[in-house]
């Protein structure tokens, strides 16, 4: 039985060879140890905190074989992005070019620095072991993030955003780099990339460009990456569109990744969660995938487990029929309560009806 | 004698004619007739003090007076951009660094701009290929200042020019294609039609209203920033030594440099000089025997200009009956005298 809890310093050794081996790198998790030990107290320090609105609190979570002890993913939430520093991505704005008497109407792109992600809550340093990638235990460490952020809403902004990885290629150049970065820095981005983790971003407002961007001007291989996820990350962008999240307008000012964004409102852990009575149940459950979450004593848990579907008027008084293993790594019991989301949207044929149901949810 | 003169409005023909031999891509002198003649009015309303400053401007054509034939012509305007706007990008520096990272880098951006309002600017200068040699493109050049010279107050402080910008082999502009084919949606020929016929109203519309980062653009648009045509390389030199630089303006279609200085710091302007004007046969024994100074005569009217041998000696400018007469100068009169580079007259 796999299931999300909050890092330890504990996990110290595997959560750095986990930060070690994960390619794309992850800029949550500093590779130097002591700064990574520091990184995991600061969770700790976080879950445990009072919080009533979202400041310099970090969030590790890691995702545990209930048999082995052994980790096999973390991913993180970031409380407040850019808390005292700001948060920089490019802005795509449209702005339009006419001309009644040429019969010209045009809209073109150009891409501002912006801070307005600043402060929003972001999801980061998703990772999972390669051997798990196919399945759904990379949707559960992804997701049970927001499972958390449905339980402690305080603790978040209405809306959060996930930055995503841009394209590279086998050698690690982005083309988008190379048009625009490059130019400014006058460096490779793998060494801007090390380089920025750590520090200060103040770099950022130094060196980046303070004029928009023309997009039609730039070269065509970096028009092409604008907003595309790197194929690495495209595990990670379906899970969060599956999640509810939706490209936004904002790219990453190195390799214009996607920033994806959600109301906390309507991602499927909220808009589609209910709370269900645990019962206790012998055999295998029958229904489909869902995202079982608990917060015993402030201790965050999150497994899969199948459920009953059911229709939405017999909410109030909805069961959880749960496995000794599921009960186990929750740290639940017959009739305590337990938040439940569904893995899967229900009704994925088209996208107007995946808008209906999500709205009727509400 | 080759002069240069002022336009006069039975000039009509020869100028329509002379357009016919432009062809295609030169916009500002077409054969226009309705336009030409316009051109010309314009030039008498100024020459006469009765323009607006918004219009006031000049127009010369370059007359061989052996034969009546009209063979070029340049212009004036006296104060650009005062009715329609003026656009150039200035060429601006910037820099990003941080010590942090031990980074430092220059790039430049283009920022559009009117910097260059109410200059006075030289144009509209068109040379018939028969006439290419023997330095006429100079005079022709050269004879806008000895005008400005004669006629400072008519003048504001400074002056410029537009050079046409660098084409590639196919006779299109790199810089057009990397960057005003995006905004513009029409073909250079038509935009720079439409903006040099004062139709200049869509530029405001359609261009980039944000800095356009140089260093971003694909490197054939970048070279171009600043570039000028080879056809003009010649022109661009005589501008040079007439004081006029570049001074990071560049056109918004082709990024051609524009030129520009102080009038008081024309060459011409600094270095001519009014001279009596004596009538007879240039002496060999003179001073300035085998060399040949810019002479204008001192009427707006009828201003003429064209070189003549000699340079001014014992305070008198020597021209013999052909040259007066192509001069419209007769004894006594002043006239106008920019000698040699080389300054001969501390020799003498």
């Amino acid at each position: 039985m796999l299931f999300v809890r909050p890092a330890r310093l504990a996990d110290l050794d595997a959560i750095a060879h986990m930060a070690r081996t994960a390619r794309p790198v992850l800029h949550s998790l500093p590779h130097d140890r002591a700064a990574l030990e520091a990184r995991i107290a600061l969770s700790e320090d976080s879950f445990r905190a009072e919080v009533d609105y979202p400041g310099e609190e970090f969030y590790l979570f890691v995702l545990e074989d209930a048999a082995s002890g052994r980790l096999a993913g973390t991913s993180s939430l970031v409380a407040s992005a850019g808390y005292s520093e700001p948060f920089y991505a490019f802005r795509n704005d449209a702005l339009i070019h006419a001309s009644r008497e040429l019969h010209v109407n045009r809209k073109i792109h150009a891409l501002q620095m912006s801070h307005e992600l600043t402060g929003k809550s972001r999801l980061a340093g998703f990772y999972i072991d390669p051997s798990l990638r196919g399945d759904d235990a990379a949707h559960l460490i992804s997701r049970a993030r927001m499972m958390y952020v449905a339980m402690n809403r305080r603790r978040f902004t209405p809306e959060v955003f996930s930055l995503l990885l841009g394209v590279t290629d086998e050698a690690g150049v982005s083309p988008f780099w190379e048009a625009v970065g490059r130019k400014f820095f006058g460096r490779d981005f793998k060494d801007i990339e090390m380089a920025s983790g750590g520090r200060s971003r103040t770099f950022i407002a130094e060196v980046m460009p303070a004029y928009p961007i023309y997009v039609p001007l730039l070269p065509e291989a970096a028009q092409r990456v604008l907003g595309e996820p790197d194929p690495s990350a495209l595990l990670a962008y379906e899970i969060h569109l599956e999640e509810g999240f939706e490209p936004d307008r904002y790219v990453d000012i190195f390799d214009a990744g996607p920033v994806l964004t959600a109301q906390v409102d309507r991602t499927t852990s909220v808009a589609a969660g209910e709370g269900r009575t645990v019962r206790e149940l012998a055999g295998a459950g029958t229904g489909a995938s869902h995202m079982v979450a608990s917060q015993r004593a402030g201790e965050f848990r999150c497994v899969l487990a199948t459920l009953p579907e059911h229709p939405e008027r017999h909410r109030a008084h909805a069961e959880a029929p749960l496995d000794a293993a599921a009960r186990a790594a929750l740290g639940v019991h017959g009739g305590d309560t337990v938040r439940c989301a569904p893995l899967w949207r229900e009704t994925p044929e088209t996208e107007d009806s995946t808008m209906g149901s999500t709205g009727d949810a509400q | 004698m080759i002069v240069v003169r002022v336009v006069q409005t039975g000039d009509i023909d020869a100028l329509v004619a002379l357009a016919e031999e432009t062809g295609p891509g030169l916009t500002t002198f077409k054969p226009d007739r309705d336009a030409l003649m316009a051109r010309i009015a314009r030039t008498r309303r100024t020459l006469a003090g009765e323009a607006a400053p918004h219009e006031a401007g000049y127009l010369f054509v370059m007359e061989d007076t052996a034969t009546g034939d009209v063979a070029g012509v340049c212009g004036i305007e006296t104060a650009v951009g005062l009715q329609q706007p003026f656009y150039n990008y200035r060429v601006s520096t910037v820099v990003h660094a941080s010590q942090d990272l031990g980074i430092w880098t220059r790039m430049s951006a283009l920022n559009i701009s009117h910097d260059l309002t109410g200059y006075a600017e030289v144009c509209s200068l068109f040379l018939s290929p028969r006439y290419r040699t023997g330095g006429v493109g100079g005079l022709l050049s050269r004879s806008r200042f000895m005008f400005i010279a004669q006629f400072r107050e008519r003048f504001p402080e400074r002056i410029c020019a537009e050079l046409r910008g660098h084409f590639d082999a196919e006779g299109t502009s790199p810089f057009w294609r990397a960057v005003g084919s995006h905004f513009y949606q029409i073909d250079f020929n038509a935009a720079d039609y439409l903006s040099s016929h004062g139709r200049k109203s869509f530029l405001a519309e359609l261009m980039p209203r944000h800095p356009v980062y140089v260093e971003l653009l694909p490197d054939e648009a970048q070279a171009c920033v600043g570039l000028t045509h080879a056809d003009t390389i010649p022109a661009r030199r005589m501008l040079e030594a007439e004081g006029l630089r570049y001074e990071n303006h560049v056109d918004i279609f082709d990024a051609g440099p524009v030129l520009e200085c102080h009038i008081a710091d024309l060459r011409t302007v600094r270095e001519s000089v009014v001279a009596p004007v004596e009538i007879g046969a240039h002496a060999s024994h003179d001073a300035g025997a085998g060399m040949r100074s810019l002479v204008s005569n001192t009427s707006p009217d009828d201003f003429r200009v064209g070189f003549a041998a000699g340079v001014v000696h014992d305070g008198v400018f020597t021209l013999d009956k052909q040259e007066a007469a192509a001069l419209n100068v007769a004894a006594g009169d002043a006239v106008r005298v920019l000698g040699p580079a080389q300054k001969p007259r501390q020799a003498g």
